[in-house]
């Protein structure tokens, strides 16, 4: 059961991962002419289009994430513990607060997307989707390593 | 909507802070024991198995930071626009540097 929500849980991160990184590219390195070549393709991307789907996928990613972490309290961290992972385990520790934080940060990154695009919030704009990309980037990367340590059908 | 979303960025700066306050001085409004699968109020001891904050940590700073962000929708709007354009993702840093140095024991041992 675990492992089929843990799946689930990856597959929205992945999506998730994939959303915010293009938003991301194409607010910090925007291109002035598409030319039709893939680097070009990202950067061109409609950055406004995401940020309803980021909200939704990261929303949906959380609640896989917050229903799966009883698994992890009872089962995973105990074996961390046990084999005295401090770093893997300090790694998913601090994960969990980021998330948080970039949970309560979703209404703003909302408010800072919504249309019309307001031309003077553009840096903060660009700064707080970048903070929330290095979020989902984290912890993408953290529960990877977890998941090979002990994940899928442990 | 749009009278009640220019406070959105108060909501992230407070609920930043309030979760990293709730984490360092456990101010959870419920705990969870995932071995017994039972649910309560405030801040419990473990009974069987690890005690579980962090959905309480998550209710204290959205409720708190919804009723800071309440509050500051009697503030001046230009003036709270132009700071919040700073302090919306400033706050967030600052709190994920000190919720590293609280977790610093982790990667130091």
């Amino acid at each position: 059961m675990f492992s089929f929500l843990l799946i689930i849980h990856s597959l929205l991160a992945v999506t998730l991962l994939g959303a915010l990184t293009h938003q991301t590219i194409s607010v910090w390195w925007p291109v002035a002419k598409r030319t039709g070549s893939f680097i070009s393709s990202v950067r061109s991307v409609p950055s406004m289009t995401y940020t309803n789907a980021v909200i939704v996928l990261y929303l949906v990613t959380a609640v896989f994430g917050a229903w799966i972490y009883t698994e992890y309290r009872l089962s995973i961290r105990v074996t961390l513990q046990d084999y005295r992972m401090h770093v893997p385990e300090g790694a998913f520790e601090l994960k969990e607060h980021v998330v948080t934080i970039g949970l309560g940060l979703l209404p703003a990154y909302w408010y800072y997307w919504r249309q019309p695009a307001d031309a003077a919030h553009a840096r903060t704009r660009a700064i707080v989707t970048a903070l929330l990309a290095a979020i989902v980037w984290y912890s993408f990367l953290t529960g990877h390593v977890l998941n090979n340590i002990r994940g899928f059908g442990s | 909507m749009s009278n009640i979303s220019r406070v959105f960025p108060v909501f992230a700066i407070a609920f930043a802070v309030i979760y990293i306050a709730s984490v360092y001085f456990n101010l959870a409004v419920l705990t969870y024991h995932p071995q017994l699968v039972q649910w309560g109020p405030l801040v419990e001891a473990p009974k069987q198995g690890p005690a579980m904050y962090w959905y309480g940590w998550l209710i204290t700073s959205a409720a708190g930071s919804a009723a800071i962000a309440a509050l500051a929708l009697a503030l001046p709007a230009r003036a709270l626009d132009r700071a919040c354009a700073v302090l919306v993702w400033l706050v967030p840093l600052i709190m994920i540097a000190v919720i590293m140095y609280i977790l610093r024991g982790y990667f130091l041992r």
